[in-house]
């Protein structure tokens, strides 16, 4: 049983992609799994033509039990349930600021989950914030998709400063390069600085289109193109993920 | 917080066919393409008794694995990857695993029996809402059992979490459509086995009849007579077959009971048809014995190699191989008795005889309600026991208490025929004591039986070769252990005996008998 968040600092790295497609291939190997959609925007809830529910929103996100039971809703996917997002996570932080233990609130709320699923992921907000704070005491893994720039690897960068900062382990964190473009040779150079390091996955998932038409389909590309590059990417990452998380 | 989707199965009534469903879904509903979900063969396994149903436990064999489960869970209780299964199979086959740990306890001695292999096929449709999201899944499947020709189709309608209005929304489309009969994941097992020609729990080997107080003697004999020749008839084709050591034991256990009942429960039928079976019946019990006790040393090889040390187990494979090729022998020859014109003739007259309208001339008891003789003959029965059973000490010669073993065997038997007759609650009390002295003189002859077969067959052992020398310290090894077992066990007698005649015993017996 593994908790991974989907997190980066940054929006329009491949979070919401990353999340949707290696939960479905969770999914389809046998595992149950539960995708939770943490971002306001709803990206993921969207991915999987769920509405919203009605009466479910940040506080009794926040209460937990039978009130994320009750908002929990199957995908098309057997196996995989999502607990869709709500606009009023915008104020989340606000929400876990009033409470104690405002740390851990998040990962009480999941604790009931963790026997009914096999693998949970969070597909997290950008920023680092309390909400933030929270995921990372949560979740058993951080996966960070990088877009091998020298911004992004500063994002990276304080990421772990922030970790450091929160009494959390850096080990949490498993790096892959996301949205790499072939043609550009600042990509090559920073990644071949960066692969050795620790932490850093293998797999890498390239700029493509399948990724970004998955806003048109609202599929995971390995329903509507099973044999693309972009299908053949997210399994090989899936798999070294889910290699890396079973290894504890 | 276990959240388990709901799902409804209802049997597709003959009248509907799945195509005109599909289309009629399809106007109501927005559905996804169908899908084909999988294909599969699979042959349910149970014992002749059914056991596994018995104890709410169902297997299957399914192209490449075993699977088992339990009752009100869709879940497997384990699996095992093996190759076809070949009939019969025991608990022995399988390779040390969790399913081979569930069985052993629960089929013991007995065999695992094809009922029926089902080719099974099933679409899938979702059903669609305005998003285009699926928010439930309905199953046709369809079961075809070829041997017989036969097909059975179910419709399964799964709830996608959340969606539990659309899963209502859909029941009620179902019901509407004139589905009625629910049913569970078993049906096309039970059935399918129903249309092989079983039915769950259609055979037992406890004596199971129910008599009615105000028959007479005569229709209550007949009917337990024709019960126990049912059950040796149910039988016959598993021991033909040899499928297991049960088969025979079952039938011989209602030969038995037969001869029991026509040397106890005197006077019913005419004369010379109790003569004739008593006689046709003596002959019946000769040629299935050899064959049984030979069952019983084969299944007493556990219980013997736990009874040696390892130094001594060497001589046990010989004996265990001979008493199989000896057994294999007595085996075909019990073979062609069944199949000879004698035995036909046997059971074709005595079944003529208790299916015929007219039963013959009345008897002394056979005209009496059949509860007055019942409670005259336990009676006498149990007296008899008490007085047996009294003139026993520690010094008594063996044969005193193998005689009082048979007059238990009697009394039992009796019971176990006219139990239905009396209060179940104090018919139960009765057979746990006897059961409890039964037990230790049972016990106690089957030493002294292996006891004597061991010594015997040691005698019969040419000296000299090695192979016989590590078989006889074997069989003595083997000796040495039953004799300190039967001694404990003829020590045990007094204790027993004291309890099953108590006063509180004498008392009930008199109860119900008087």
């Amino acid at each position: 049983m593994s908790v991974i968040a989907v997190y980066h600092i940054k929006g329009g790295v491949g979070k919401t992609a990353t999340a949707v497609n290696l939960s479905y291939l969770s999914a389809i190997g046998g595992e149950k799994t539960l995708l939770c959609d943490m971002d306001p925007q709803g990206s993921t809830t969207y991915y999987f033509r769920i509405r919203p529910v009605n009466k479910f929103n940040s506080k009794k996100l926040l209460k937990g039990g039978k009130h994320i039971d009750r908002s929990i809703r199957g995908t098309d996917f057997p196996g995989l349930d999502l607990l869709p997002a709500d606009f009023s996570y915008r104020n989340l932080d606000i929400a876990l600021d009033d409470m104690k233990k405002s740390r851990q609130r998040i990962s009480r709320v999941l604790k009931p989950l963790r026997r009914e699923y096999d693998n949970i992921f969070l597909d997290c907000p950008p920023n680092i914030t309390l909400l933030s704070e929270n995921i990372f005491y949560a979740a058993d893994y951080i996966l960070v998709p990088l877009i091998p720039t020298t911004l992004s690897h500063l994002a990276l960068q304080q990421l772990y400063r922030f970790l450091d900062e929160i009494g959390e382990t850096r080990s949490k964190v498993l790096v892959f390069f996301s949205m790499v473009e072939k043609r550009k040779k600042m990509h090559w150079e920073m990644m071949k600085r960066l692969i050795k390091k620790k932490g850093f996955l293998p797999a890498l998932i390239p700029y493509l289109a399948d990724v970004e038409k998955m806003g048109l389909y609202r599929q995971p590309v390995n329903v509507t193109v099973p044999h693309s590059m972009a299908s053949v990417a997210y399994r090989t990452l899936w798999s070294e993920v889910s290699r890396r998380t079973k290894d504890k | 917080m276990q959240n388990g989707t709901k799902s409804t199965i209802w049997v597709l009534p003959g009248s509907l066919e799945p195509e005109p469903l599909i289309a009629d879904i399809g106007e109501v509903f927005a559905t996804a393409p169908r899908e084909a979900v999988r294909a599969a063969t699979r042959t349910w396994f149970d014992t002749f008794d059914w056991r596994l149903y018995q104890r709410g436990l169902f297997l299957f064999h399914d192209k490449s694995e075993w699977h088992l489960f339990r009752r009100n869970s869709d879940g497997i209780a384990a699996s095992l990857p093996q190759k076809g299964p070949h009939s019969p199979v025991f608990s022995r086959d399988f390779p040390a695993s969790r399913i081979r740990s569930i069985l052993e306890p629960v089929l013991e001695m007995r065999s695992l029996l094809p009922l029926v292999t089902h080719e099974s096929s099933t679409t899938c449709l979702r059903i669609l809402n305005n998003d285009r999201k699926t928010v439930a899944r309905v199953f046709l499947e369809e079961h075809k059992i070829p041997e017989h020709n036969a097909v059975l189709r179910t419709v399964k309608l799964q709830e996608v979490r959340g969606y539990d209005k659309n899963f209502k929304e859909l029941g009620r489309f179902f019901a509407n459509y004139g589905m009625r009969d629910k049913t569970d994941f078993l049906y096309p097992f039970i059935t399918g086995a129903e249309i092989c020609g079983r039915k769950p729990l259609d055979y037992s080997s406890k004596f199971t009849l129910k008599l009615k107080p105000d028959y007479t003697a005569r229709q209550a004999m007949v009917l337990i007579y024709r019960h126990l020749l049912e059950v040796m008839r149910q039988n016959e084709a598993g021991i033909l077959d040899d499928l297991d050591s049960e088969f025979l034991h079952d039938c011989r256990v209602a030969i038995r009971r037969t001869r029991s009942g026509l040397g106890q429960v005197r006077n019913v039928l005419p004369p010379d048809i109790t003569n004739k079976a008593r006689k046709d019946f003596a002959w019946l019990g000769s040629i299935t014995g050899p064959t049984r006790d030979l069952d019983v040393y084969l299944l007493y090889e556990q219980n013997y190699r736990s009874r040696l040390p390892a130094a001594l187990q060497k001589g046990l494979e010989t004996f265990f191989a001979d008493i199989s090729s000896r057994r294999e022998a007595e085996r075909r020859k019990l073979s062609r008795h069944l199949q000879s014109k004698k035995y036909r003739q046997i059971i074709e007259s005595w079944h003529e005889y208790l299916h015929s309208e007219d039963s013959g001339e009345s008897t002394e008891n056979s005209g009496r309600p059949v509860i007055e003789l019942a409670r005259e003959i336990i009676f006498r029965k149990y007296k008899k026991v008490i007085k047996d059973g009294k003139t026993i000490t520690p010094s008594s010669p063996d044969k005193n208490l193998h005689q009082l073993r048979i007059q238990c065997k009697k009394l039992r038997y009796i019971l176990e025929f006219f139990s239905s007759l009396f209060p179940q609650q104090d018919m139960k009390r009765v057979v746990k004591q006897l059961r409890r002295l039964q037990n230790n003189l049972g016990d106690f002859n089957d030493l002294s039986v292996q006891q004597d077969m061991l010594r015997n067959y040691r005698l019969s052992l040419r000296p000299g070769s090695r192979k016989n020398q590590d078989l006889a310290a074997a069989l003595g090894g083997l000796l040495t252990n039953l004799y300190h077992q039967q001694r404990r066990v003829r020590e045990e007698y007094a204790p027993r005996f004291r309890e099953f005649s108590a006063s509180e015993n004498a008392k009930l017996y008199k109860e119900l008998c008087g």
